[in-house]
C-alpha cells in the first residue's frame, strides 16, 4: 500500500475541483450561505406574512342580537375589526374567505343574561386559516372579557370582592436550560442541514471524478499510468470526503455564527428576555455534531462514487443520484417529527441514527451509550461502502461500460 | 540465442457481454423487465510480434478491435483469452510496474490537465513515474528544443490547439524514457503542417532511441511515411501482417498516367488510345488522364502507345491510392488473393 500515490492523486483531484466552479458553489458558496438565507429569509416571511395577517382589521358578521342592544353596542364599540351586515350565507362567505368569521348572538340575549339563564355564543370560523384564526381568538377575547365584566358587576351589586370569580392567576416558566430550549426549537434543524449539505458538497466533485472523467475520455489515460486502480479510488473517495467534511464543517459553523447573529439581533430589538435569546449551538455540541458526522460523511462519500461511477455521463450520473437525495433527506425528516426518539433499533439505521443523535447534542443531552453506538455502527456502513466503492473500481465492464 | 521479441501476442481474444436491445416503445418496455445477453467479440484470436525499434501500423475500419487491442497492451483491459508479453511483463498481471516501459497517446483524448498549465502536468507525470527531477529537466530541455513546446508550457491545456496539445501529450507519454510508445490515432483532426511535425517527431526518436512504436491511424499517409510494416486489422481478426510495399505489390490492380499533349490537333488523336481495360478522362483541354488495370496492360505498351500516337509534352505515372487498397480490403475479398 503506497500512501504516497493516494496522496499523489489526491493532490491532482484537488487542484482540479478547485477549478471547477460547481464545485466550488456546492462545497464552499452553499454551506456558508444556505443557513443565513434560510433563517433571515424565513424569519423576515414569517413576520411579514403574520404581521399582516395580524395587521387586518377582519370582517366579522355579527348573526342575530335583535332585541340585545347592549352586547351589540360593545361589538360595535371594538376598534379591530369591522362588523359586516348579516346574511344567511355566512357559511360560504367564510369558507370563501369574504368574511373571517361570524358570531351568531341567540335571541334576547341581554334579557337571559340579566335573568341568569344558560346562553350560548357561536363563533363560526374556518379551521387552520390564519387570519380566520386571529378573527376568532379576537372575538373569543372579547366575549370572554365581556362575561367578566358581568360578573364584575353582579359582585359589585351583591358589595361581594372582585377577587370571588379570579380566587386564583396563572404564571409560565421555563425552567429548562437554554440550550435545552434551543435544541428542541432547532435542534432537528441543525442535522438535518448539516448532512444534507455533506451530501451535496460532495456530489459534484463524485460526479466529476468519476462519470465526468469518463465524458471526458481521460479515464483511459489516467488507467494507463503507473497508479493501481485501489490507489485511484481511494485518492478520489478522499477528494470526495474532503469535500463532504468540507461542507459539512462550513454548514455547521454558518449556522453557529447564524443563530448569535440572531440572538444578538433579538437581545438588541427586545430587552426581554423571550425564547429567541436562547437560540444557541455551543462550540462543544458543534464538535460533537461534527464527529458524528464524520463517518456518515465517508458512506455518502463512498456511496456516491459507487453509484456515479457507473453512469457514463455526468447528465447520467445526475440522474442516478437524484433518488439518493431522497433516501438522505427522508430520515433527516423524520427525526424531526415529534415523538421520534433515539432508541437502540433507530441507533443502527443510517442517517436517522446521526440525525436524532445530533439534535440530542444540540440540545446538550450527551447519551454516550448512544454514541458510541451510533459511531461504531456508523463506521461498519461507511467501511462497508468503501470496500463497495473500491470493489466498483476494479471492475472493467463498469469502468469502459457502454 | 535469438533475443525475444519485445512484444509476443498469441492468440489473443476478447469478449464482451452486451444486452441486446429490442426496438421501438414495446421493446423499450420489455427491455425493462428482461434483457437478453449477448456476448461481442472484439478481438479474436490475434497473434504478432513485434521486434524492438520497429514502427508498426495498426489499421483497421472504425470498430474493427484496435482500440480493444491497445487497451489489452497497455493493461487497461484484461483478455478473455490469449497470452501477451511485452518487455517480459504481462501487462494486466504486472500493470503498475510494466506501464512505466511504455507511453500511451490517446490521440482523442488528453492525458495532461484540462484547466492547469501544461507544466503543472508534467509535474505531476514526474511523481507519478518516479523521474528524478536532473532526468526530467534533461528531457524538458529536449522536448523544448525537439517538439518547440516552450511556448506554452505556462498555457492552460484548453487554450492550445489541437496540433500543440498533441505535442504536449507526446512530450508527456516519453517523459520517464519509455522504449515502447502506443498511439492511438496520434494525427487526428491535425492540419497538414501539424501532421507533418508530429511525424517527423516520430521518426527522430525512432532513429535516435530505438523506441518501438505501435500505432493505430485512419491516416495512410502516416503509414507511408512512418511505418515499414503493416497490420490491418477487421472484424477481430488480422487479415494482413506485413511490410507496406509487399501489401502494394499485391494488390495494386491499377495505375494512373496523366499526360498533356502539345495543342488540340494532337488531342483529337487521343481517343485513339480507347479499349477495354482501360479508363480514359480528359481532365482539361489538353491533359488526360488513363486508369488501367496492371494485369491486362502494360505500363511499358501503354507508354509507347501513346507517344505513338501523340506529341506529348508531360508525362507522369501513378500507383493507385493506399486507401483504394485498404478500401478494397476493408470491403472484403481483396486478401484472399494475398493470404499465402
Amino acid at each position: 500500500m503506497s500512501w504516497r500515490n493516494v496522496g499523489v492523486v489526491y493532490r491532482k483531484e484537488l487542484t482540479d475541483s478547485l477549478r471547477d466552479r460547481r464545485t466550488v458553489i456546492s462545497m464552499i458558496v452553499v454551506p456558508i450561505l444556505v443557513m443565513p438565507i434560510f433563517t433571515i429569509g424565513l424569519g423576515v416571511l414569517s413576520v411579514l406574512l403574520v404581521g399582516r395577517a395580524m395587521l387586518e382589521v377582519p370582517k366579522v358578521m355579527v348573526l342575530g342580537g335583535e332585541r340585545s342592544p347592549s352586547v351589540l353596542a360593545a361589538l360595535h364599540a371594538l376598534p379591530d375589526i369591522r362588523i359586516v351586515p348579516a346574511r344567511p350565507d355566512y357559511a360560504q362567505e367564510i369558507s370563501g374567505k369574504a368574511i373571517r368569521v361570524a358570531v351568531a348572538i341567540p335571541p334576547d340575549f341581554d334579557a337571559a343574561v340579566s335573568r341568569g339563564d344558560a346562553a350560548t355564543v357561536r363563533i363560526f370560523m374556518f379551521q387552520g386559516e390564519l387570519k380566520s384564526g386571529f378573527a376568532a381568538n379576537r372575538m373569543q377575547k372579547f366575549l370572554a372579557d365581556y362575561r367578566v365584566r358581568i360578573v364584575r358587576e353582579r359582585l359589585q351589586k351583591r358589595a361581594l370582592p372582585a377577587r370571588l370569580a379570579d380566587p386564583f392567576s396563572i404564571e409560565e416558566q421555563n425552567v429548562a436550560p437554554p440550550e435545552k430550549v434551543s435544541g428542541a426549537l432547532i435542534g432537528g434543524l441543525v442535522p438535518y442541514f448539516v448532512i444534507l449539505l455533506c451530501l451535496t458538497g460532495a456530489m459534484y466533485p463524485a460526479i466529476d471524478l468519476t462519470a465526468g472523467e469518463k465524458e471526458r475520455g481521460t479515464i483511459e489515460t489516467i488507467l494507463c499510468s503507473p497508479v493501481s486502480r485501489l490507489h485511484l479510488v481511494l485518492g478520489k473517495f478522499f477528494m470526495v470526503l474532503t469535500a463532504s467534511l468540507f461542507s459539512g464543517l462550513l454548514a455547521i459553523l454558518s449556522m453557529s455564527m447564524t443563530f448569535l447573529a440572531g440572538k444578538k439581533i433579538l437581545e438588541h430589538l427586545s430587552s426581554a428576555n423571550n425564547w429567541a435569546s436562547s437560540l444557541a449551538v455551543s462550540p462543544k455540541a458543534a464538535l460533537w455534531v461534527f464527529l458524528m458526522i464524520v463517518p456518515l460523511a465517508v458512506l455518502l462519500s463512498a456511496a456516491l462514487l459507487t453509484i456515479a461511477v457507473f453512469a457514463k455521463s455526468y447528465k447520467e450520473a445526475q440522474s442516478y443520484l437524484s433518488p439518493l437525495t431522497i433516501f438522505v433527506i427522508l430520515p433527516a425528516i423524520v427525526s424531526m417529527l415529534p415523538g421520534v426518539e433515539i432508541n437502540a433499533r433507530l441507533a443502527l439505521i443510517p442517517v436517522l441514527s446521526t440525525s436524532l443523535i445530533s439534535s440530542e447534542i444540540v440540545a446538550g443531552t450527551y447519551h454516550w451509550n448512544y454514541i458510541v453506538l451510533i459511531f461504531v455502527s456508523s463506521c461498519v456502513y461507511a467501511a462497508a461502502a468503501l470496500a463497495l466503492a473500491i470493489r466498483m473500481f476494479q471492475r472493467e465492464d463498469v469502468l469502459f461500460r457502454t | 540465442m535469438p533475443a525475444a521479441p519485445l512484444i509476443s501476442v498469441r492468440a489473443l481474444s476478447k469478449q464482451f457481454r452486451t444486452y441486446r436491445r429490442r426496438e421501438g416503445l414495446w421493446g423499450g418496455i420489455q427491455n425493462l423487465f428482461h434483457r437478453e445477453h449477448q456476448y461481442v467479440t472484439a478481438v479474436d484470436r490475434v497473434s504478432f510480434s513485434i521486434e524492438r525499434g520497429e514502427m508498426v501500423g495498426y489499421i483497421g475500419p472504425n470498430g474493427a478491435g484496435k482500440s480493444t487491442t491497445i487497451k489489452m497492451l497497455t493493461g487497461i483491459l484484461v483478455p478473455s483469452s490469449g497470452e501477451i508479453v511485452i518487455n517480459q511483463f504481462v501487462p494486466w498481471r504486472q500493470r503498475t510496474a510494466y506501464v512505466k516501459t511504455i507511453g500511451v497517446v490517446f490521440g482523442q483524448r488528453t492525458q495532461l490537465w484540462w484547466d492547469i498549465a501544461v507544466i503543472e502536468s508534467f509535474k505531476l507525470l514526474r511523481r507519478i513515474y518516479d523521474v528524478s527531477q536532473r532526468d526530467f529537466d534533461d528531457r524538458m530541455e529536449k522536448f523544448n528544443t525537439v517538439l518547440g513546446i516552450r511556448d506554452y508550457l505556462h498555457t492552460p491545456v484548453r487554450k492550445l490547439s489541437l496540433g500543440e496539445r498533441m505535442r504536449c501529450d507526446l512530450a508527456a507519454a516519453l517523459l520517464h524514457n519509455p522504449p515502447l510508445l502506443f498511439l492511438d490515432e496520434p494525427t487526428i483532426g491535425l492540419d497538414v503542417v501539424a501532421k507533418d511535425h508530429i511525424r517527423q517527431f516520430l521518426r527522430a526518436i525512432n532513429q535516435t532511441f530505438r523506441t518501438t512504436v505501435l500505432l493505430t491511424t485512419h491516416d495512410l499517409d502516416d503509414i507511408e511515411e512512418l511505418c515499414s510494416r503493416l497490420m490491418i486489422i477487421d472484424h477481430g481478426r488480422v487479415l494482413y501482417d506485413g511490410p507496406l510495399a509487399a501489401l502494394k505489390q499485391k494488390l495494386l490492380r491499377t495505375k494512373v498516367v496523366k499526360f498533356a499533349v502539345r495543342d488540340s490537333e494532337q488531342a483529337a488523336r487521343v481517343a485513339a488510345l480507347s479499349r477495354e481495360g482501360l479508363e480514359l478522362a480528359q481532365v482539361d483541354d489538353l491533359t488526360y488522364r488513363i486508369r488501367f488495370d496492371r494485369a491486362r496492360i502494360s505500363t511499358a505498351d501503354l507508354i509507347r502507345q501513346i507517344l505513338a500516337c501523340a506529341e506529348v509534352r508531360d508525362l507522369l505515372i501513378e500507383d493507385e491510392p493506399i486507401e483504394e487498397i485498404v478500401k478494397r480490403i476493408y470491403a472484403g475479398g481483396a486478401l484472399q488473393e494475398v493470404s499465402a
